[in-house]
């Protein structure tokens, strides 16, 4: 077994670099891993992680809940406007409090639903490729990626002419409470300061929104809680949420695709030449190297999982990116294929929480692909460039991706 | 319009339950937890389209039998 895995250490620069290879290590020898380090089980196998994601019934999606437990009452003083909010994400919210967010907003987010933002990806995705294509490099990341999910969340909440850059910043602050800088020691801090700006920001939005309602996603929420389905907790909560993971995890979706693709030319050519696959090689990059490499998920109850028994309060570090690449699902799973077909990953997780912004990520990662192929060669990482990933247990995020390429 | 026939595609199927909770006379979940049809005339055909434009996964398909014609997805919407 590789030094990591014996260590348990999930943030070991070699598995941040490459979990794909921790993971196959693991699954190879106990698909159901006690991580002593982590103090969890780490599943690797496809129908372990489809199972637990599947059965909301006995796994709890409630971090909140199990979180507030582990904290001392200073601790919980402490991050006080961290929770205020965040027990309100609908990701945090086991049934049926969670259903009735859900039902009311899968709505804006179905197949059909997010066709109407299709023009204006495009149109990004074309302005971006107008600036670097005669220049022949860019950074794919700040280029071409960021601005397609930031775009379309801010048009999605009906204000455009919010501040990005401060958005990102206050975003990354919170994100700090999650994944990224586990070592920072101020990490709490951070993020109350960034969830404090941003409901700050946003509060005055919602209330502008009530007196002046419109067919965007704040009024849809506000009606909803003046009918008295939902709570403005619910509706304040949701808009943070939106706000904070709607574009992080398309941008890297995006970076990642791209990167897998010039790692195989002759699929980049195949997409290229028979652009009509775009959906299948959407499908395939994002079970190949896609944005969110785990979940987590608490025991409501002792439980047996493959042969192991977990205990009630247990919880699971449910590998995506493991489960993806299990070979008893997936023909020659480490194959870049995008012609592959069945492809029933588990990059938007499944179950009652799978990813409500798959939709719009998949049409978006769809214009970012095709706009690419089309204009581009297959690109190549320049000779000085290295790939370096944020440290995190949770996304697969790329801190850049610089490329050269020529026009076509 | 003649009987309308709703199929699930398990290829695509991820259990999501949204189905089961806009229409639980027609879906329910079957022991792999994917869903599963119980009853397709327990909605009209207008329900079963709003319903199958729900899915995340474009998985349900609704299909006039009696003529062949796919009411959903659109072609536009197929992998």
């Amino acid at each position: 077994m590789q030094a990591s895995v014996l260590k348990d250490d999930l943030m070991a620069p070699e598995v941040v670099a490459d979990p794909h290879s921790y993971y196959h290590n693991l699954r190879e020898n106990e698909r159901v891993h006690w991580n002593q380090r982590w103090k969890g089980w780490v599943l690797t196998g496809y129908k372990e992680v489809v199972d637990i994601l599947r059965d909301p019934d006995h796994f709890s999606s409630d971090r909140m809940g199990y979180l507030e437990n582990e904290l001392t009452e200073q601790e919980r003083e402490e991050i006080a406007p961290i929770f205020k909010v965040l027990k309100y994400w609908m990701v945090f919210r086991d049934p049926p409090s969670h259903t009735v967010l859900r039902m009311l907003l899968n709505k804006l987010f179905t197949p059909t639903a997010v066709e109407r933002y299709r023009p204006m990806v495009r149109k990004i995705v074309q302005k971006a490729l107008d600036k670097v294509v005669d220049r022949g490099k860019m950074e794919v990341v700040h280029d071409l990626a960021y601005d397609i999910p930031m775009s379309v969340v801010l048009e999605l909440i009906g204000a455009p002419d919010l501040d990005r850059d401060k958005i990102k910043e206050w975003s990354e602050a919170i994100g700090v409470f999650f994944f990224i800088k586990a070592d920072e020691p101020r990490r709490r801090e951070i993020a109350c300061e960034g969830i404090t700006a941003l409901v700050n920001y946003i509060e005055p939005i919602i209330a502008h929104r009530r007196e002046h309602p419109g067919t965007d996603m704040i009024s849809l929420l506000i009606a909803a809680e003046e009918a008295g389905q939902i709570t403005y907790n619910d509706v304040l909560g949701t808009c943070v949420l939106l706000i904070f993971g709607g574009h992080e995890t398309t941008m890297n979706l995006i970076a990642n695709g791209t990167l897998a693709l010039m790692q195989h030319p002759d699929q980049w050519t195949l997409l290229h030449n028979k652009p009509e696959l775009i959906k299948k090689a959407v499908e395939e990059l994002l079970r190949y190297d896609g944005s969110v490499k785990s979940t987590v998920r608490w025991a409501k109850e002792d439980i047996m999982i493959a042969d192991k028994l977990v205990k009630k309060g247990d919880r699971l570090l449910v590998c995506l990116s493991g489960a993806n690449r299990d070979p008893l699902q997936f023909p020659d799973p480490d194959k870049l294929d995008i012609t592959r077909d069945p492809n029933l990953h588990v990059a938007f997780a499944h179950g009652i929480h799978v990813c409500l912004g798959a939709s719009l990520a998949r049409m978006e990662a769809e214009e970012a692909f095709a706009g690419m192929v089309k204009r581009i060669s297959c690109p190549k990482l320049p000779e000085d460039a290295y790939l370096n990933y944020y440290p995190s247990v949770v996304h697969r995020a790329l801190k850049n991706l610089p490329v050269t390429f020529h026009k076509l | 319009m003649g009987n309308i026939k709703v199929t699930v595609n398990y290829n695509r199927c991820v259990g999501s339950r949204l189905c089961v909770g806009f229409l639980p006379a027609v879906f329910e979940m079957n022991k792999d937890s994917q869903s599963s049809v119980i009853r397709a005339d327990a909605a009209t055909a207008t329900e079963l389209v709003q319903t199958a434009e729900q899915c995340p996964q474009c998985a349900i398909r609704i299909e006039d039998s009696e003529t062949g014609e796919v009411l959903f997805p659109t072609a536009d919407l197929e992998l």
